[in-house]
């Protein structure tokens, strides 16, 4: 995928000096949020916190703040990749990170939702949670990794 | 500041390829973990989040993982901060984040006693008192704000000498 002709000096976001930090500052506080809330299930699911809640419980305390925190970052990560798409694209972290990122999303919304609605996931529960837990910090990671490759 | 970045563990640090962005990550990681707590807690204060759930229920059983997350994150800032520590001691933006960093530890000491020990209290009574909630939205803007700073303190650069 190239965007070719594309010239990042017509970037609105390119335009000045702080626009692209403050990008970047909703985008970490948004995944504080978004991995954070899913931490926190996910602790629950391994039976390490909260465990005075079930597990569907803490699910649905933490869901509209998970879906914001998503809203942030997705919202977010566009702004900044269009600020230069083709610097982004041509780095294996940034496509690394934007691989796990589908993949935990897909899975938070699917397995790990239906595990942790479920009145006791047990041993399940655990892997279901360690898994998430891993597949987020990787996205973390990976995104850490663009500015480093 | 030069003799702290000197140390051969400082210097290791800031020259590898693997172990700096390694560090970095863990900060991140861990800023996900704790800010995560915090948010829910403060949220659950200021009555937008897990409403069915007791505020002191919230506040005690994220606690462990709220100082998992608080000892990942100092522990990886200090070994960051000291492997650069020449390098980001004039950098307004890093003393701005140790004055936030400041702060949260005074909001910390200022509002236990008035507020965090105070949780089960407001169960009990069903009333979230304002200085409470006054308490949570100071929080938020704090460690908000220290994110900000964080990031701000990769842009900017020295004047260049005259």
């Amino acid at each position: 995928m190239q965007f070719a002709g594309y010239d990042p000096a017509n970037y609105p976001l390119n335009q000045n000096e702080w626009s692209f930090p403050v990008c970047e500052v909703f985008h970490i506080a948004g995944f504080a949020l978004l991995i954070g809330t899913i931490f926190i299930v996910d602790l629950r699911l391994m039976g390490l916190g909260m465990k005075r809640e079930s597990t569907a419980t803490v699910l649905k305390g933490t869901a509209p703040w998970t879906l914001l925190g998503l809203a942030a970052v997705l919202i977010t990560g566009p702004l900044i990749f269009f600020s230069d798409p083709n610097l982004y694209m041509a780095n294996a972290s940034f496509r690394f990170k934007i691989t796990m990122l589908l993949i935990a999303m897909l899975y938070n919304w699917t397995l790990h939702r239906m595990v942790a609605n479920k009145p006791d996931p047990g041993t399940l529960g655990v892997l279901v949670g360690a898994l998430s837990a891993f597949l987020w910090a990787s996205v973390i990671f990976a995104g850490i990794f663009i500015a480093f490759v | 500041m030069e003799a702290l970045q000197s140390l051969s563990f400082a210097q290791a640090l800031r020259e590898s390829a693997l172990v700096y962005p390694i560090i970095m990550s863990l900060h991140l990681t861990g800023m996900g973990l704790f800010g995560g707590m915090i948010a829910m807690t403060d949220l659950r204060i200021l009555g937008l989040a897990f409403k069915g759930t007791p505020v002191a229920d919230v506040h005690n059983q994220l606690r462990a993982f709220k100082h998992l997350g608080l000892t990942l994150v100092v522990t990886c800032g200090l070994l960051l901060g000291i492997s650069k520590a020449a390098i980001y001691w004039p950098n307004p933006y890093f003393k701005l984040k140790l004055t936030l960093l400041l702060c949260v530890t005074i909001h910390a000491l200022v509002f236990r006693g008035s507020v965090y020990s105070h949780l089960e209290e407001y169960d009990r009574t069903g009333v979230i008192p304002g200085n409470a909630k006054v308490a949570a939205v100071i929080s938020l803007l704090l460690w908000f704000s220290l994110v900000a700073a964080g990031r701000w303190i990769g842009y900017w650069e020295p004047a260049a000498a005259e």
